[in-house]
């Protein structure tokens, strides 16, 4: 116990030495524990910034609805940008067939996106109409704060009525409730019926930037781009029961689309199906990719900071060989030398990650206000970056720590 | 009969420079008891200061035989002559080696951190040391603010602070005008009464006349071993 106490007193001493050590440099000290904190400060922000990339990707898959598989009229890409000179046709009739044909799904919701421009007195905005049908709302969980969605009597019509967003009624009508209030798309009046319940922003794309009209609607009055059929739409959204039969839909989607379009074998299909799963996964890759070359171009700086620690030691070493000597002659064990450097390094180390640690929380609470982007320093980075300065401090203050141990007493005391 | 303090049989220390073999000490025996003052003399390059070196477990011999306090030292690692440098050996430097900008309260309690004494014991006892070297009121003193009598017995305290056997002090004169060298001889007569053994290495044969013994090395031996005839005394200031 009381030799405990006593290690636990020495180590007491070694840090006083290691502070008094460090004050008589005081430059010199700041300067390196600069390097140390600048290395921790990029790991922890590359390690926030990677979670809030990964967190934000997860919310924006649930903004588009789970348990859902999405029909484009394209040749799967894999992974690439959709090439559309490649682009197929793919129709209402389509959707109705998987909707009959293919168990376990629930609804279909075919689309027409085209962008567009919309003017009430004294302002404007463009962004993206999406032309839908009631079955849009429950597929990816879209639904009216305000007002009302969609409804079969909006689509059988063909009424100019719209549901917008919360970012697009903010340009058009300030603070004002639009419900009832007319807006003009592409110089055509709509009435205003809803207002779409926000689903935020997710890595600077804004959920709450888009319109839906009825998808007749659109296709009489707003479309800019000509289709190949009457029926024809951009894609489908299909929304499966559960997540066994969305995996299995996704095959029978597939090969129904074939047969109907009777893609010979062999051949490409001109449709890709791709699951929110799927999409989940595959960005969820990326931006693990993404984060681990934030951290690792981070850890160079900490390595850096690292050498840097080790040469200041090793100066430090050898300007205070006179001093290791004297406090060999006076009693010091080889292994209260090695200490003695190795707290000093430690000490240099641990105030360079509190500070860095500190600042990363600061910048990443900056960066979440200004560019609207989590980046969640978490308590597991806060202690991995603590664990991370220590491991830092051992490493590179080790091989100086144990060079001053080394010295012979004699010589150490007869430097100059 | 407890042993001697210091006995050496055939001492020798060899350094290899260029190619060539040096025999710094060339077989050197000999015996100190305990309460003895023995001053070693001896031109630059004579040994004597490698000998003391020895002595003090500061360097290891090259062969020959080390007895000190009864124990051969050739049979202890380098944390065993850490402590035995620790408890049993004080030093006593021409440069005093105070460690720069630490009070002088700090400076003596050093040799107590390696002792493994808390924080409270050691400031008390190196407190007393520097009182008893008439220095009570520089406790707080940096090596800066004292003039050089002030650190050479500051020193001192830091190597009676663990209540050594012996004190070793290589040329502890050398860097001092003569009123202040008399002073610290003064000190070093007090201590040697109240029984603690003394060696002090000196070039100079004045300040060798106020110990009891006088040794003379010359080329790595010793060629003079007897007492000092009209010792001088001192009075401690």
């Amino acid at each position: 116990m009381s030799k405990l106490l006593n290690s636990i007193a020495g180590w007491g001493v070694n840090i006083a030495i290691a502070m008094t050590a460090l004050r008589t440099n005081l430059m010199r000290s700041i300067l390196t524990t600069l390097g140390v904190m600048i290395g921790v400060f990029s790991v922890i922000l590359a390690v926030a910034v990677g979670n809030g990339a990964q967190v934000s990707v997860t919310q924006q898959i649930a903004t588009l609805g789970s348990n859902m598989a999405i029909v484009v009229p394209q040749p799967d890409s894999g992974s690439g940008p959709p090439r559309s000179t490649d682009r197929g046709r793919l129709t209402e009739r389509d959707g109705r067939a998987i909707l009959r044909q293919v168990s376990g799904v629930s609804a279909v919701a075919p689309q027409i996106r085209s962008s567009v421009q919309l003017v009430t007195p004294g302002r404007s905005a463009t962004t993206q109409a999406t032309g839908a049908t009631p079955e849009y709302g429950i597929v990816s969980n879209v639904t009216a704060s305000e007002g009302r969605f969609l409804t079969d009597g909006d689509v059988g019509a063909a009424a100019r009525v719209v549901v917008i967003g919360q970012t697009v009624a903010d340009k058009l009508f300030a603070d004002a409730n639009p419900v009832g209030e007319t807006v003009r798309i592409n110089r055509v009046p709509f009435k205003v019926i809803g207002l779409l319940e926000s689903k935020g922003s997710n890595l600077g794309n804004d959920n709450d930037d888009q319109i839906v009209v009825p998808i007749t609607t659109l296709r009489q009055r707003l479309q800019t781009t000509a289709m190949q059929g009457p029926d024809d739409v951009t894609l489908l959204f299909v929304g499966f029961e559960d997540e066994d039969s969305l995996l299995a839909g996704q095959q029978d989607i597939k090969r129904m689309l074939r047969d109907r379009y009777r893609v010979p074998k062999g051949r490409i299909s001109p449709f890709t199906v791709r699951t929110t799963t799927e999409i989940a996964e595959t960005t969820g890759q990326v931006t693990q990719i993404f984060q681990a070359v934030l951290v690792a171009i981070a850890s160079i700086s900490l390595l850096v900071g690292g050498i840097g620690i080790m040469n200041i030691m090793l100066v430090s070493v050898t300007e205070r060989t006179r001093e290791i000597g004297l406090r060999m002659a006076l009693g010091a064990k080889r292994s209260d030398i090695r200490n003695q450097f190795l707290v000093e390094a430690a000490v240099l180390c641990v105030i360079g990650g509190a500070i860095g640690l500190t600042l990363a929380i600061l910048a990443a609470a900056i960066f979440q206000q200004v560019a609207d982007f989590p980046a969640p320093v978490g308590l597991d980075t806060a202690l991995m970056s603590v664990a991370f300065s220590a491991v830092i401090g051992i490493l590179f203050g080790g091989y100086p720590a144990i060079r001053a141990s080394r010295l012979s007493p004699i010589e150490a005391l007869r430097s100059e | 009969m407890t042993a001697p303090l210091l006995e050496t049989h055939d001492l020798v220390k060899d350094y290899v420079i260029g190619g060539e073999v040096l025999h710094a000490v060339n077989g050197v025996s000999l015996t100190i008891k305990r309460g003895e003052f023995v001053a070693i003399m001896g031109a630059s390059g004579s040994g004597k200061s490698t000998f003391m070196n020895m002595i003090g477990c500061l360097d290891v011999p090259t062969s020959g035989t080390l007895l000190l306090d009864g124990i051969d030292t050739k049979t202890l690692d380098s944390d065993a002559l850490a402590e035995i440098r620790n408890r049993k050996i004080g030093f006593v430097f021409q440069q005093f080696n105070l460690l720069a900008r630490t009070s002088a309260l700090d400076n003596v309690a050093v040799p107590l951190i390696y002792a493994g004494l808390g924080y409270t014991e050691r400031r008390e006892r190196a407190q007393a040391k520097l009182e008893a070297m008439g220095l009570g009121n520089r406790l707080q003193n940096t090596p800066a603010k004292l003039s050089g009598g002030q650190q050479q017995r500051v020193a001192i305290a830091r190597a009676l602070v663990t209540d050594p056997l012996m004190l070793l002090a290589d040329e502890p004169t050398g860097a001092l005008d003569t009123q202040t060298s008399l002073d610290i001889m003064g000190i070093f007569q007090k201590l040697n009464d109240e029984g603690i053994t003394l060696i002090v290495v000196t070039h100079e044969p004045d300040i060798a006349e106020y110990a009891e013994r006088r040794i003379v090395f010359r080329d790595g031996r010793v060629i003079e071993d007897a007492a000092v005839k009209s010792r001088r005394r001192a009075v401690a200031g």
